[in-house]
């Protein structure tokens, strides 16, 4: 009767652990995000949006005071991004991003009302 | 941004570089001389002050941890059949012998520590040999077979006879440390290998004493407290017959440690299908074979445990496995693919290989299986392998003295020449992002 009880269990443990590995090893189709959804963020984030026309027209002003950030991974800036642009990786966890908050001050600099755009 | 400095003119541009490259506007690229980027070299800091104190604090606790592994199980016994004879001569007699049995262990365990920051590399080279990890998995079979009652482990007379009458004194009890440090220590290097390493890389004495000491330390604690209750130990009541069945699942556990040992010895289909074999085997055994029975209700549940964690563990490995996505397509070594490459403008990757060595696996398994590895590698690279498991090959020998190969693993990178760029070479495991930050290097010539 236990060796019953235990068959049992361990034959539904091991759908359960077929289950789990395919849930989370399954392609994933990236999202592509909506325009709301993204203008959601940005207002929960306190920051604005930009186009690239309007960040074209800033870049192209002389004596522009714009600073970019690129917050791709590190092999990506290199093989190309927009030139004068700043390279500081984040990826989009939270603790990533609780996690180098002081080097993100320290790259921005003192100056709270400086142009930063992020990308 | 979830991360709020006080910035007020911050914006983002969500279409970010594929679409200011598409208008055509100004984009540079890095590195600009290509072959000659030199990627950052990992060097290991030196540490000091409070991140020092916390370090070793963490390599304490670690060192209790190794109490868990297996490695320390033949040492138990042996500890409590040493300080038994003593119990009988009062508390504080007893605490100076189990002192100088700590200070012994972690003597030697510290000389370990100072020997591989001397000698650099060699001594994790040494702890990665094939016969090493031969030995080590034989005598974790060995003690399996004793756990399963094939045979009985029983100390040699004259070594319990020695330990309780002629090193009597306290100089017996350090001597019985040192000595126990020397058996344990190969068993417990594989384990301390990351830590090993570190010290070498490092290279200095001190930190490698005061690391190792402390690991001892966390090792021997456990020992200690042992030690000081060994005459108690007698005391405790009978155990029934659900010993014989918590000695043998500490036989599967062995065995599992045995079958981990021999992995890179194995070719990885192979060694996977062990360990998952033992975790099966080791489920039945424990769980519907066994017939031990206990008069305390848990029991039944515990079995049940045991047999649920070798079924879950066996159908995690192979079904990870299994499901892995792909990784990326080699071709193995031949003078066409190398014109042909030439030909394509196409770079080119030799990796050198062998089954035994740990970080060619580790290259394969995790930064090989990496999606943007595998896409980037399919589209504009060839991938060649080079299989150094046998060495008489002489088509192999030609491309080691043509590449200067000193071991295994290294990663060749050929730009779209067909010209090396040894700036980028790589002799270790290396992160995906690090080896993409090469390919992309190597793919803008």
């Amino acid at each position: 009767m236990g060796n019953r009880r235990t068959t049992f269990l361990a034959l539904a443990a091991v759908i359960l652990t077929l289950g789990v590995l395919w849930y989370i090893q399954r392609p994933v189709i990236p999202q592509e995000t909506t325009l709301a959804e993204v203008k959601a963020e940005a207002v929960k984030g306190g920051y604005r949006l930009i186009t690239t026309e309007a960040l074209a027209e800033l870049y192209r002003q002389p004596g522009a005071k714009v600073l970019l950030v690129d917050t791709r991974q590190d092999w990506e800036y290199r093989s190309g991004h927009i030139q004068g642009a700043v390279n500081f990786p984040l990826e989009p966890t939270a603790w990533s991003r609780w996690r180098s908050q002081d080097r993100l001050a320290a790259l921005l600099g003192p100056d709270r009302d400086r142009l930063v755009v992020f990308y | 941004m979830a991360v709020k400095l006080g910035y007020k003119n911050v914006y983002r541009d969500p279409l970010g570089f594929p679409e200011w490259q598409k208008n055509g506007l100004p984009v540079a690229s890095d590195p600009l001389g290509l072959c000659d980027y030199a990627p950052e070299a990992y060097s290991p800091g030196r540490i000091a002050g409070w991140a020092l104190v916390w370090t070793l604090l963490g390599i304490f606790m670690g060192g209790m941890a190794l109490n868990l592994t297996p490695c320390v199980y033949p040492i138990i016994p042996i500890t409590v059949s040493y300080f038994g004879g003593k119990s009988g001569r009062g508390r504080g007699r007893l605490l100076v012998h189990g002192l100088l049995y700590l200070a012994g262990l972690a003597v030697t365990n510290s000389a370990l520590g100072v020997l591989a920051a001397l000698t650099g590399g060699l001594m994790g080279a040494l702890l990665q040999n094939p016969l090493v990890l031969v030995a080590v998995a034989a005598i974790l079979v060995f003690f399996a077979a004793s756990l399963f009652g094939f045979w009985e482990l029983r100390l040699p007379g004259s070594l319990t006879q020695a330990a309780s009458k002629s090193y009597a004194g306290y100089f017996g009890s350090l001597f019985m440390g040192l000595t126990l440090g020397l058996v344990a220590a190969p068993c417990i290097g594989p384990f301390v290998l990351g830590l090993l390493t570190w010290v070498a890389s490092v290279g200095s004495p001190w930190l490698g004493f005061l690391v190792f000491f402390t690991l001892s330390l966390g090792l021997g604690l456990p020992l200690f407290i042992l030690a000081m209750f060994s005459g108690s130990l007698e005391k405790l009541p009978r155990s029934g017959e659900w010993m014989l069945w918590v000695r043998h699942l500490m036989g599967w556990v062995l065995l599992a440690m045995a079958a981990y040992f021999i992995q890179p010895l194995l070719p990885e289909a192979l060694s996977l299908a062990l360990l998952a074999g033992v975790a099966l085997a080791a489920a039945i055994h424990l769980g519907w074979l066994d017939r031990s029975t206990a008069t305390f209700r848990g029991f039944a549940w515990l079995k049940t445990a045991a047999a649920l964690a070798g079924v879950i563990i066996a159908t995690f490995l192979v079904g990870s496995w299994a499901v892995r996505g792909p990784g990326v397509a080699w071709q193995p070594y031949s003078d066409q693919v190398m014109a042909q490459a030439r030909e394509d403008h196409k770079p080119v990757i030799i990796d050198f290989y062998a089954t035994w060595c740990t970080p060619c696996r580790e290259l394969d398994e995790i930064t090989f299986h990496h999606p943007e590895v595998v896409k980037l590698a399919g589209r504009d690279f060839v991938m060649v392998k080079v299989d150094l498991t046998q060495k008489d090959n002489p088509v192999h020998q030609r491309l080691l003295s043509q590449y200067a190969v000193k071991g295994v693993p290294t990663l060749v990178f050929l730009d779209r020449q067909g010209k090396e760029c040894p700036s980028l070479r790589l002799v270790d495991y290396l992160p995906p992002e690090q080896v993409l930050n090469r390919m992309v290097a190597v793919g803008k010539n």
